[in-house]
């Protein structure tokens, strides 16, 4: 298709602190390996009629992450700082590579401090303490943005997107249309959340979105309890991370001498404006389509998608069938990789963009865990098993559509 | 309302609970802190300031009142938090705090 894209933006660090990794290394291993991190999890509240449930908890320390100002962090803003600092570290972003004021922050979260609130009310209502002077700037969904802000001087825009599902991979497609339209040269982009809470999981619960799970259920059966687009499908699993990149104009990062190895090419959102959690195909495929416009490529070009994958009923039924509308005959591979990190919610955007990258740079396909052979009903390419062989591979996205209709779409192409 | 003065009739060894404080929970130097150091002198924000001076109370199970002490005042000094928490241990040992 003759290219009438916008410009590309260089990706010149990626970070990442996730059930199945902390750091780019591990995450990329057990991304291809297709390793579940799912576990069995008793959610600890009286009165629930279903007390265990799928989680991805991260091997994480928060306690060891320093606020650079000096307040009590939230566990998703911890995550969000090492994992832009490895970004940061990974694409030589010292003091001096940008003018402050050139330099942004864009961060998205679902619910960013809801689960520090959580805590928080719980030591309030049950043990009679104070609230502390610092619960507010815990807590604010900016938060993550903000502690970013400061620990790398950003003096240019600093924002935080609430989309629920679709809020990171909003916040580094706004980032690059910023680099793009010149308001900024530099941005630290990407998402955290962190909401492994009692209050908060038994929320997901009682929406009924979560895999089941026996109560004599064996850890391996556990780990494979998200099983996106299989015909048993029975929903997904919840997960925290945080994953990180450093954005920057092709020009700028030319002239300091930055390398990388993939870019930004394109991006779109959009919203269904139709119901409040079911998908709507219709709103999905414009999303891509543009996605896929904005990047001058055509369908065909595309070698791999990473779905938004949750492994629901209805989930998986809107997305094959927008594929389908999209992709036609093409039959491009698809991987779902929810199934080993859970849905990270507001983080998921900005991980499965990495997991896609780690597939761009390595010409490897990363398989959909747990899922043996796809629905029958589904007419798409879904990469099973292990990882797939793709050393033609030069362009893939990542999709998220979130509760609240919103739908972002992200494509990523390699560098030659 | 500014709170009225403390004359600083502290204990030593809760000067010495709260420096650890200092020290452990929010980092300060351990040569900055002396009985005479300000609190507004010691590198921590307004925030910060606050956070202490909870973390000192809830160390003695005490509560400072409000009246009595507004931690960004310029000049309030370490002595003089000691003896007010001081004042609200003696309070609370008489059964009205």
């Amino acid at each position: 298709m003759a290219s009438a894209a916008a410009a590309p933006v260089a990706v010149t660090g990626s970070g990442v602190v996730s059930p199945i990794g902390i750091g780019i290394a591990a995450f990329t291993d057990a991304v291809f390996a297709g390793r579940s991190a799912v576990r069995a999890h008793a959610i600890d509240l009286v009165g629930l009629d279903v007390p265990l449930v799928p989680v991805a908890a991260a091997d994480f320390d928060a306690a060891a992450v320093t606020s650079p100002s000096r307040v009590p962090l939230d566990r998703a803003t911890a995550m969000a700082l090492v994992a832009a600092d490895e970004a940061a570290r990974a694409a030589a972003l010292g003091e001096g590579s940008v003018a402050g004021e050139r330099l942004g922050v864009y961060w998205g979260s679902g619910m960013a401090g809801a689960s520090t609130f959580e805590t928080t009310l719980r030591t309030v209502y049950v043990e009679h303490r104070r609230m502390r002077p610092t619960s507010v700037v815990t807590t604010m969904p900016n938060a993550p943005t903000a502690e970013l802000a400061v620990r790398f001087r950003a003096r240019g825009a600093a924002l935080a997107y609430a989309c629920a599902c679709a809020s990171s991979a909003v916040a580094i497609g706004e980032a690059m249309r910023a680099i793009r339209a010149g308001a900024i040269d530099v941005a630290v982009v990407g998402g955290s959340e962190s909401l492994l809470t009692p209050g908060v999981v038994a929320g997901w619960q009682a929406m009924r979105v979560l895999a089941p799970l026996a109560p004599d259920v064996s850890a391996d059966a556990a780990a494979r309890a998200c099983r996106p687009f299989a015909a048993d499908r029975a929903g997904f699993a919840l997960g925290e991370a945080a994953a990180a990149f450093v954005l920057e104009s092709i020009d700028h990062a030319r002239a300091r001498g930055a390398s990388w190895h993939w870019q930004l090419t394109g991006y779109a959102s959009n919203c269904d404006g139709v119901h409040i959690t079911n998908p709507d195909a219709e709103g999905q495929v414009r999303a891509m389509r543009a996605a896929l416009a904005d990047a001058g490529l055509a369908p065909a070009a595309l070698g791999h998608v990473n779905a938004h994958g949750t492994a629901t009923l209805a989930g998986d039924v809107a997305e094959a069938a927008s594929l389908v509308a999209v992709f036609g005959a093409h039959r491009v591979p698809v991987t779902s990789t929810k199934a080993i990190h859970g849905h990270l919610l507001g983080a998921g955007g900005a991980v499965e963009l990495l997991a896609a990258a780690c597939a761009l740079v390595a010409g490897r396909l990363p398989p959909t865990a747990n899922t043996a052979s796809v629905d029958p009903a589904f007419a798409i390419d879904l990469v099973t098993g292990s990882a797939r062989p793709a050393p033609e591979l030069r362009h893939a996205m990542s999709s998220s559509f979130a509760f609240g209709g919103t739908n972002a779409v992200l494509v990523a192409s390699r560098c030659e | 309302m500014r709170p009225r003065p403390i004359r600083p009739r502290m204990q030593p060894s809760t000067f010495a609970a709260i420096s650890s404080v200092l020290v452990e929970g929010f980092q300060v130097d351990a040569a900055a802190v002396s009985p005479e150091s300000a609190l507004d002198q010691l590198g921590l924000d307004s925030l910060a300031l606050m956070e202490f001076v909870f973390a000192v109370e809830d160390r003695f199970g005490v509560r400072i009142p409000e009246e009595r002490l507004d931690p960004r005042q310029a000049g309030v000094t370490l002595a003089q938090l000691a003896t007010l928490i001081d004042e609200a241990v003696a309070l609370k040992a008489r059964g009205d705090g």
